[in-house]
């Protein structure tokens, strides 16, 4: 889900920014520093929306940087156990498949997925039911939940499902041909 | 990281930094970062190069499943949903699943169904035609 919240950084800036434009340097600093990153806790910063309060300055002992804590409005990507989401396919295998949604990677095992889907080893690997009438592959779009996320250091990896009532493949890339 | 494992969203526990977010649907999403995009095309003649895969993914993500593409829908969606006392991160998820069915929607939100609601099935049927009323005319 993609949250709007403030967010609050203490931000290094060198004196020969010091002047007029010291505003607008502070905030080009931020997008550069904090967009398209990823934290377990606050998830994929996507996009900074504006600045809410710069607090005073504090010149650090030693090397002449001011640093200013700064409280900054931005829209942010966080998965959430539990939580039912749309996905693309990107890559089918025997052991399951991947799915992106958004900046944020779904793993769903192929204990995961329905009894009977089967896994077929064709020129593009996919999942398909005994009657052909349901079939998952790159590039199609599928229901997802979440049951599970693994945080890293700078990146949020998911375990979902699709063995639930109302999951599963929602468009299929090659059905219209 | 006990917080951590108390987390679930079909609960409605998203931990305190989440509890008094705004959650934003899908559409919603587009239309800030389609609005940074041109922004940044007043600067740069490739703007989509200058910004992280994060935002780019994003961007292509939201515009490929949001079911409401017209920036007035989106706010009827949220005004239809927001009637209902519910909570953001319900609003936000039936907005973009855009559930058929009241069983579909329950089992998309199942905190709708908690103790304590006022929300029968009419009560969300009713939402759901909405919906799907600004979908047709949209």
């Amino acid at each position: 889900m993609f949250f709007h919240i403030i967010l609050e950084r203490n931000m290094q800036l060198h004196p020969r920014h010091f002047g007029p434009r010291l505003r607008d340097k502070l905030v080009s600093k931020l997008m550069k520093d904090v967009e398209g990153t990823c934290s377990g806790r606050h998830g994929f910063v996507v996009a900074i929306m504006g600045i809410e309060h710069v607090g005073k300055g504090l010149i650090r002992d030693g090397t002449g940087f001011v640093t200013f804590p700064v409280k900054y409005k931005c829209v942010v990507f966080r998965p959430f156990k539990g939580e039912i989401l749309e996905a693309v396919v990107t890559m089918v295998n025997k052991m399951g498949f991947f799915a992106e949604a958004g900046p944020v990677q779904v793993f769903v095992s192929n204990h995961l997925i329905p009894d009977d889907m089967e896994f077929q080893s064709a020129d593009t690997p996919n999942y398909t039911t005994s009657d052909n009438s349901v079939k998952i592959q790159k590039d199609s779009e599928v229901r997802l939940k979440i049951i599970g996320t693994r945080v890293d250091a700078t990146e949020i990896f998911c375990i979902g499902t699709i063995k639930d009532d109302f999951l599963g493949v929602i468009s299929d890339p090659g059905a219209a041909s | 990281m006990s917080g951590e494992e108390e987390e679930n969203a079909s609960e409605l526990k998203l931990g305190e930094d989440f509890v008094k977010a705004k959650c934003l649907m899908n559409g919603e999403v587009a239309m800030i970062l389609e609005h940074r995009l041109e922004q940044l095309q007043q600067v740069s003649d490739d703007p989509l190069n200058q910004m992280p895969q994060v935002f780019e993914k994003s961007l292509q993500y939201v515009k490929r499943f949001s079911r409401y593409k017209n920036p007035d829908a989106v706010r009827q969606v949220r005004e239809i949903l927001s009637r209902h006392e519910l909570a953001e991160f319900e609003l936000s998820v039936l907005g973009n699943l855009c559930p058929e069915t009241v069983e579909e929607a329950i089992a998309m939100v199942p905190s709708l169904k908690d103790k304590g609601r006022d929300l029968d099935d009419e009560a969300i049927e009713k939402m759901l035609t909405d919906l799907a009323l600004v979908k047709k005319f949209e």
